[in-house]
């Protein structure tokens, strides 16, 4: 019979107590999956979402609302421009992919609640927006294809909000001009989702700021450094530099709070687990003494005495480390919606992403701490010396 | 289910959405979906200005009777649902008004296409149904001064939905002649945005019986043809 079998069988002697045992290191481990592919997932989404907006820095002129939010919380006020040409300067940079220049526009409209409103109107070059924003998905129609088109595309709560539909038009108010909706996007859960996009051209045109722009959208290359051409970027004159970085950092800082707590209860149910073993393994080492003597009279020596009650400890923690792995693959979805309920911000798609490395990883660890607690114990065990373990037995 | 009294809560809480949507602005903006009151606190004192609190439901026809109820819904309206946004999964806000333990009203609005952008329609009603005065929180068109006339608005107060059934919303006529044919078009020049404001004023009292009257106003009505458009 083979020492793999004696050490199951010696722990099937004791079902309740192996069965507690292995329950507690099955939650440590599925806490420790769970955490893991949280770390993972939710990293990879947030860069995701980023990647989907097409570009990771954006160059405005100083003090100029970047976004359609800030600019309706200003009511509509506080746009700063730049020269057009400072996209083609741009574009030189060696650090540089693609770049696209982009005009926000809004206008007072009387008729939008109980006192008027803002719409704001983002226009953006035919010819490089859409290349940037190439993982855009259109429910109806498509982008305008002239930089002068009085065409729009609507993000789709914009388009909601108008009821507009590709064919359909939409008038500017306040400078009562008509545009032809060409395109309603998918809904993407940014802030596209609330835009109309019109071209460039027309709404330097209908605005009256012809050659100006208020942003510079900017992809760089994959090898660029972001943080030495951002502080490049600062070098211009009397522009601000938004940089995804900068925001992919400030959440990473807000949820990192999250996972400093999680991995705390995680380690503390880890040391409950190894300390259960120990437990376990001692009781066993204790109750067995009589028969570890009569095995060592037979010819057992420390080594072998050793190996049988450090397997026993390996299996616990190798049936423990597969159990909680399937539980955290089994409830991967329910700790999701948890943690989506928990954190302050939670970028789209999956947020856990457990694969087989994760499992296999968390199951060397698991291993590796039954190793190190199996070893006082085994130790205790190999040292029983035979006359004494089977006295204690008659006494 | 929301039951609320007057209170500055409403817009510290406003203020606060606004601050973390200002916080993640870069990544995440999500706009209103659905028809409700911009400032429900503001907007429901000034409708009802002896009410001194509100309670909030929100109803779509694809939960409270699926397909069915939105085939009895474009019966009575006498038109289907069009478009990409007139679905039966829209969420309806239905503010029911109080003052103190008494209803004193409902208010409710819903979205209409119109000639050259979204209209929202809100009425507000007394607890038989009634309207007491019509509101439009956004009117993009090109006679919406026009619309928002207080004059325009006034003739719609004190008819229900009663009024509105002999209303037919794809000829915009009404047969016999009844009062809703005596409302006025103040922009004759824009007869497709006045058909949209009426429908949307039919469908709105229509959603009002179906959701918190209990189908008070419930007529028998013609069944929409199969050939009806869609």
């Amino acid at each position: 019979m083979s020492v793999f079998r004696i050490a199951f069988k010696n722990l099937l002697r004791k079902r309740t107590r192996s069965l507690l045992t292995v329950l507690g290191i099955a939650l440590a481990a599925w806490v420790l999956i769970s955490l893991f592919g949280f770390n993972r997932g939710y990293e990879s989404a947030l860069n995701r979402d980023i990647d989907n907006l097409g570009f990771q820095m954006l160059v405005t002129a100083k003090g100029c609302p970047y976004e359609a939010a800030t600019l309706m919380l200003k009511g509509g006020t506080g746009l700063r421009y730049m020269k057009e040409g400072i996209a083609e300067d741009i574009r030189r940079e060696p650090e540089v992919e693609d770049v696209t220049p982009m005009l926000m526009q809004a206008v007072f409209d009387p008729n939008k609640g109980e006192s008027g409103g803002i719409s704001a109107y983002l226009g953006v070059d035919p010819a490089t927006f859409p290349r940037l924003k190439g993982k855009l998905e259109f429910l109806q129609g498509g982008w305008f294809e002239r930089a002068d088109a009085r065409e729009a595309v609507l993000g789709y709560e914009a388009a909601e909000l108008e009821q507009r539909e590709a064919g359909d038009y939409l008038l500017i108010p306040d400078k009562d001009v008509e545009v032809k909706v060409v395109g309603v996007l998918k809904r993407t859960g940014t802030q596209d989702d609330g835009t109309i996009f019109l071209p460039l051209r027309t709404v330097q045109d209908v605005f009256g700021v012809d050659g100006e722009l208020t942003g510079v959208g900017i992809k760089l290359r994959k090898d660029a450094d972001p943080a030495g051409f951002e502080n490049r970027m600062y070098a211009l004159p009397d522009v601000q530099v938004v940089s995804l970085a900068q925001v992919k950092t400030t959440i990473m800082t807000l949820v990192s709070t999250a996972k400093v707590l999680v991995l705390s209860i995680a380690l503390i149910a880890i040391l409950i687990a190894v300390v259960g073993v120990v437990n376990t393994i001692l009781m066993s080492v204790v109750e067995r003494t009589p028969e570890i003597g009569v095995l060592k009279s037979m010819g057992a020596l420390a080594g072998d005495i050793f190996r049988l009650i450090w397997i026993e400890t390996v299996l616990l923690c190798l049936a423990g480390g597969g159990l909680g792995a399937l539980l955290a693959l089994a409830t991967e979805r329910l700790t999701e919606v948890l943690v989506r309920a928990l954190l302050p911000f939670a970028p789209s798609g999956g947020l856990i992403r457990i694969d087989a490395g994760l499992v296999l990883l968390t199951l060397g660890v698991i291993v590796a701490i039954g190793l190190l607690s199996g070893v006082y114990p085994s130790w205790r065990a190999g040292r029983v010396r035979p006359l004494d373990a089977i006295r204690s037995e008659v006494e | 289910m929301m039951h609320r009294a007057f209170g500055r809560g409403g817009r510290a809480r406003s203020f606060a959405l606004a601050s973390l949507a200002f916080l993640v602005a870069g990544l995440v903006l999500r706009a209103a979906v659905g028809c409700d009151l911009n400032d429900p606190d503001r907007d429901v004192r000034r409708l009802f200005p002896e009410s001194t609190g509100y309670k909030a439901v929100y109803v779509s026809i694809a939960k409270k009777g699926g397909a069915e109820l939105l085939a009895r819904i474009e019966d009575r309206l006498g038109d289907r649902f069009q478009g990409l946004f007139e679905t039966a999964d829209v969420p309806y806000t239905m503010y029911s008004v109080f003052k103190g333990e008494t209803l004193v009203g409902y208010i409710h609005g819903v979205n209409q296409k119109g000639s050259h952008g979204g209209l929202q329609v809100f009425l507000a009603l007394d607890p038989e149904g009634t309207i007491r005065s019509l509101y439009f929180q956004k009117l993009t068109a090109r006679s919406a001064k026009a619309f928002r006339d207080p004059s325009f608005g006034r003739a719609f107060e004190g008819l229900s939905l009663g009024d509105f059934y002999a209303y037919d919303v794809r000829s915009g006529l009404e047969t016999p002649t009844g009062p809703v044919a005596r409302i006025a078009n103040p922009a004759p020049d824009a007869a497709a945005d006045f058909r949209a404001v009426l429908r949307a004023v039919k469908k709105n009292l229509i959603l009002v019986d179906e959701f918190l009257l209990d189908n008070r106003h419930l007529p028998s009505v013609r069944p929409l043809d199969a050939g009806d458009i869609r």
